[in-house]
């Protein structure tokens, strides 16, 4: 079952280009798996997930090392804030409402981008549309320059410290790598070239799942290698079946089915935390 | 010679003390008759089917047979057998849930320590028809003489949740079913251990119950453990967390490394 569920994530995050960690971690929280293990299992699955594609862009020279080092940077203190909020939050027995409620509000809003988003595309279709991005934004105001050359960019670090700080809690409280909402960030808050974004992030998003892997296995111990494992060997193949039926897929259509699906995830955590429990009480062992 | 005499002497005395020890015991042995020869060990013999249970990966519970004979008759009028077991104890938190901004969360929440993971208690009748209360509260036979101590929550519905949550859970039995007599001295108890069953020493106490009295008891016990390749990785995890945590960067890394190359071959 857990390869079936790791094929099928695998297939959707092959088939919409996505990491997969947002979906994978809520279902395996929705099949009733602890969310300590989803939590850290699914951060050590995106691990593995998104080695593979770091190789291939990094031969394709895709990656800005120097603004990755700067994303990591910030990736690696957010990963461990993080690991510590989420330390806390198991201690005051909150971490289950806590994951679901992060789920509910990043699904949430991601999906319902995603399918306005593509609406408006559909309804656009026969018109040209010229995106712009914004060259000067404040991140070009701010101190500690310096000059990213592979992005072409002269910016302050603080922006990309930042950035790289909140995707690391968000890696570190929800599982993922971060990439669906790193890929909007360095393209809008940092201006980056789309060229390079997929291949950076996705070295932020190796190194911000590692540093959340061994923080987790060392401070809340919720890393099961069988699990992951498991999920990885379904992952990797879905991912493959996935990528090869995407292409012939319509990228408006398969927007706003995965924003229908996320949306649909979300919904179903929202449900858990709505609907009154069928017990009032629990019963756990204590740390 | 000296020494040879005091030798002499010494064996003297220690032989007199010989006899008077066995005049003192068989003394001790007649006086003492009706109450000690009733305690003799050979009153109750029990045993277990087994002194270890393995938990792998496809354990999805066992049972235990506690069986075992009395000198005396059992049953209505005669002596009586109770069967406690147990297992290890842990600190134990009890959450309760309260509904915020039409959500529900772990509310207040009450801490135990020393609850003991699993419990069971049967007898050939309830215990505690066959034994006064301060007999029950000293040993500890019957989930109502517990010593469950809080702290936090005060309120009293989160010692019976405990009880409830862990009876439900098949993990603390009481009176499950009657010990089953065979014959009238053989007694025996199938002792359900579920699933959820944590690892550790579990203890079994059998009691023999005579006037409402304890006469006899024999302590028995057996080991609860993990085996397997999934057990060698939780040892690993719990001894070696840093070993373990580059294990699994490493291998994650390695296994998607190699997924990748191998599905693309195809």
């Amino acid at each position: 079952m857990l390869v079936g569920i790791g094929f099928a994530v695998g297939w959707l995050s092959g088939l919409f280009g996505v990491g997969g960690g947002f979906l994978l971690t809520p279902v395996l929280m929705l099949i009733g798996i602890p969310s300590t293990v989803a939590v850290a299992s699914g951060a050590n699955q995106t691990l593995g997930a998104s080695v593979s594609g770091l190789i291939a862009q990094a031969r394709r020279m895709n990656v800005d090392w120097q603004m990755g080092a700067v994303l990591v940077a910030g990736g690696l203190v957010g990963s461990v804030v993080g690991v510590q909020i989420f330390a806390l939050l198991r201690r005051a027995g909150q971490v289950d409402a806590a994951v679901a409620i992060f789920y509910v509000v990043v699904l949430g809003s991601v999906g319902t981008l995603m399918v306005m988003e593509s609406i408006r595309a559909i309804f656009r279709r026969s018109r040209a549309q010229v995106s712009r991005r914004s060259n000067h934004s404040w991140a070009h105001g701010l101190p500690l320059k310096m000059r990213f050359r592979k992005s072409r960019l002269y910016i302050s670090v603080i922006p990309p410290l930042i950035v790289g700080f909140v995707i690391g809690i968000l890696s570190a409280i929800m599982g993922v790598g971060g990439g669906f909402m790193l890929v909007p960030a360095m393209i809008y808050i940092l201006g980056m070239p789309t060229a390079v974004v997929i291949g950076t992030s996705l070295f932020q998003v190796v190194c911000v799942t590692a540093s959340v892997t061994f923080l987790q296995a060392i401070q809340v111990g919720g890393v099961d290698i069988v699990l992951t494992l498991l999920l990885l060997l379904g992952g990797v193949a879905g991912a493959q079946f996935g990528a090869a039926m995407g292409g012939k897929l319509r990228g408006e259509e398969t927007r706003v089915l995965l924003g229908l699906l996320v949306l649909g995830v979300a919904g179903s955590l929202l449900w858990d935390l709505w609907r009154v429990p069928q017990t009032l009480f629990s019963v756990g062992p204590a740390f | 010679m000296p020494s040879g005499m005091v030798m002499q002497a010494a064996r003297a005395i220690a032989a007199r003390q010989r006899i008077c020890g066995r005049i003192l015991g068989v003394l001790l042995l007649v006086l003492l008759v009706p109450s000690w020869v009733a305690a003799q060990p050979s009153d109750l013999v029990a045993r277990l089917s087994t002194e270890r249970v393995a938990i792998t990966t496809a354990f999805t519970g066992e049972s235990i047979l506690v069986f075992g004979s009395t000198e005396e008759p059992l049953g209505p009028g005669g002596d009586e057998v109770i069967i406690l077991a147990r297992g290890p104890s842990g600190p134990f938190v009890v959450r309760r849930k309260v509904e915020v901004l039409g959500l529900w969360f772990n509310g207040p929440a009450a801490r135990f320590e020393d609850v003991p993971v699993f419990y069971a208690v049967a007898g050939t009748r309830p215990a505690s028809r066959l034994l006064p209360e301060e007999i029950l509260v000293q040993r500890g036979i019957g989930l109502a003489s517990l010593p469950l101590i809080s702290t936090g929550a005060r309120a009293p519905g989160f010692r019976t949740a405990l009880r409830d949550l862990k009876q439900s859970s098949r993990l603390w039995q009481e009176d499950a079913q009657p010990i089953e007599i065979a014959g009238s001295r053989l007694f025996n108890l199938r002792l359900p251990l579920p699933s959820t069953v944590q690892p550790g020493n579990y203890r079994v106490e059998v009691m023999l119950v005579r006037a409402r009295r304890i006469v006899a008891t024999e302590q028995l016990g057996f080991i609860i453990e993990r085996v397997g390749t999934a057990a060698e990785i939780e040892r690993v995890a719990r001894t070696q967390p840093v070993l373990y945590a580059l294990l699994c960067i490493v291998l994650a890394a390695l296994a998607g490394w190699l997924g990748s190359v191998i599905f693309r071959r195809n």
